[in-house]
């Protein structure tokens, strides 16, 4: 029996214990999505595609003494026209599942099943165990372990190219509100041999820091190295500088070694890439709130590879109007870029981008409109643009449960004309709590 | 069986201070398991707007977790070092719209009524990852290079 199936069954029988049980809390968020899209794929080919999507969450919170929760996510689908993407017409995964214990002091929890860990330069998914505290003197400590979890087995092969299990941890240290430093690792099983790609062991450790020296300024950002290369992967940092009330400046700075960062990227064969190639970008963002109903940015980023560089530039107005109920947006930004980033052929990658956006949401309707489009300085394809026009317009029939439909029109080099339609009918309890999470 | 003097004299040493360390913890406090009052739909959310202190459980201003233009781009520097203090908002959910295993449809399509919202690869982004995956390949990495390949792997052969 897969996973998934046995996750769904687990979910019936808890969803049971968990109604009976008369003190826990239970939250069940849910999201029916049919789409219809239909192709041009020139030459007469078309394709019509009509998947049907149900996503489900369920929370049951205070349960056994009031510490303990169970909190389960996946989604399923089922193609009643043509195969959406793989191999199957019927598809679907648990995200996540697992049982969480919180302690009510030291930010102290267990978690057992099937979860995320974002930690310090951790990123992985994994079903097994975590446990964190913060621990006296300003300290803190988390530890994870258990098996990886696998994705689509890379083509021509028998894996995904991962480990079968891995472990690792974070240790940090706080001092008052002004500096954290954390040092983490993560260490997966030998990676399996492949035969059309190359690739490395998933073994890193990294430091990772917050600074914040005055009230205006922060740096927050980490380094990690690569223990089977034995380099440096990645610098990532981000300086913050509250210059008046409402402007922000901010500065960024990121640089990989591509072999040592993307050493475990099977895909992409990343343990077989030059050790002399490194990306590099570096730039900064300025956003100013002009009240509470306005917010302008701006934005630059310069990127160094061993083959070139190129620059992106631009701005964003954020607009919020009718107590929030309407938001509107408009953006620009403009990407100069060379022969060496451009689609195999072309003389230059350098595109425009326009983006414009309004949404009115009520206790009764709600509607938005989407305007987005990509202006290439060379075509692409044979064509010079990317336009894409999205219209919604759904109707909340109770607080928590709402019917929705989009449409949207596109033309761009992968399709001469591409139309795509959806009907969503959303159940989500979350809004309406006080405080609840979302 | 009988142990060394000075192996149980650090088994002592170990167990004693592990007790106090626990008794400490006690002391220590902890986040909210959720936020007291709804937060509104939409804002950029302005910590500061009621907090002019350091949340209690968290050593660190509530500015710094504003979410701002540079702060919504760069939320994973954030989320990395404390995200159980996004969890006092944010369902897991709220985070594998985007961060998955394996992302059935763009998040920018599931929630199409909701444009305001930063989503990756908004429109037809086929043409352009061409593009931009050369770019900055580490921006791909961080969400397909270890997870969701699922779609990647249908033409990278």
């Amino acid at each position: 029996m897969k996973l998934e199936t046995r996750a769904v069954i687990l979910t019936v029988f808890l969803s049971f214990w968990i109604s009976s049980a008369s003190a826990a809390q239970l939250s069940i968020d849910s999201s029916t999505i049919f789409r219809v899209e239909q192709r041009d794929l020139g030459f007469g080919d078309k394709q019509k595609l009509m998947p049907v999507t149900q996503f489900l969450g369920l929370d049951a919170e205070k349960l056994a003494d009031g510490n303990l929760s169970l909190h389960l996510y996946g989604w399923g689908r089922g193609d009643l026209g043509d195969k959406s993407y793989n191999d199957d017409k019927v598809d679907g995964t648990l995200t996540y599942g697992y049982l969480r214990y919180r302690f009510n002091s030291a930010n102290a929890d267990i978690r057992g099943g099937r979860f995320f860990i974002n930690q310090g330069i951790a990123n992985e998914q994994l079903d097994g165990v975590n446990l964190r505290t913060d621990l006296p003197g300003g300290f803190g400590v988390s530890a994870f372990g258990g098996a990886v979890v696998h994705n689509k087995n890379l083509f021509g092969e028998s894996s995904d190219g991962k480990g079968d299990y891995l472990y690792g941890g974070r240790f940090h240290y706080r001092y008052a509100r002004l500096l954290e430093l954390g040092l983490s690792g993560v260490y997966e099983a030998d990676a399996p041999v492949l035969v059309h790609y190359a690739n490395g062991s998933h073994r890193a450790v990294g430091l990772d820091i917050w600074l914040h020296p005055m009230a205006a300024v922060e740096l927050i950002g980490h380094t990690s190295y690569n223990t089977e290369t034995a380099e440096i992967s990645e610098h990532s940092y981000l300086l913050n500088f509250k210059a008046l009330p409402g402007l922000l400046l901010s500065g960024e700075f990121d640089e990989h070694r591509d072999r040592d960062y993307l050493y475990s990227w099977s895909m992409f064969s990343g343990a077989g890439l030059n050790p002399a190639d490194k990306s590099r970008s570096t730039g900064g963002t300025i956003s100013y709130a002009l009240n509470s109903k306005a917010i302008l940015s701006t934005d630059y980023k310069h990127y160094d590879r061993q083959y070139g560089s190129a620059d992106r530039y631009g701005g964003d107005l954020k607009l919020s109007f009718l107590e929030n109920s309407l938001r509107s947006g408009i953006g620009y930004h403009y990407l100069n870029a060379g022969a060496t980033f451009a689609v195999s052929g072309n003389p230059s990658a350098s595109y425009q981008q326009l983006r414009l956006y309004s949404l009115h949401d009520t206790k009764g309707y709600f509607a938005s409109v989407d305007l987005l489009g990509f202006f290439f300085k060379d075509k692409i394809y044979d064509t010079a643009s990317d336009l894409e026009a999205s219209l919604s317009l759904g109707y909340h029939l109770t607080t928590d449960l709402a019917i929705s439909g989009d449409v949207s029109y596109g033309r761009n080099p992968e399709f001469s004309k591409e139309i795509k339609g959806l009907i969503r009918l959303t159940y989500n309890p979350v809004f309406s709590g006080k405080g609840e999470k979302r | 069986m009988r142990l060394p003097p000075l192996l149980c004299g650090a088994l002592l040493l170990i167990m004693g201070t592990m007790l106090a360390a626990c008794a400490g913890m006690r002391a220590l406090p902890g986040l909210p398991e959720s936020h007291p009052e709804a937060l509104a739909v939409g804002q950029q959310v302005s910590c500061s707007e009621c907090h002019d202190d350091n949340q209690k459980g968290s050593l660190r201003p509530q500015a710094s977790f504003s979410h701002t233009p540079s702060f919504v781009k760069n939320h994973r520097l954030y989320a990395a070092s404390d995200d159980r203090l996004c969890a006092v908002c944010h369902k897991s959910s709220f985070c594998n719209d985007c961060h998955a295993g394996k992302v059935e449809i763009k998040p920018s399509t599931k929630y199409g009524y909701r444009p305001d919202r930063e989503m990756p690869h908004r429109g037809n982004f086929m043409t352009l990852h061409r593009i931009e995956g050369k770019l900055d390949p580490a921006s791909c990495y961080r969400c397909h290079g270890r997870a969701n390949n699922e779609r990647c792997i249908a033409c990278h052969r």
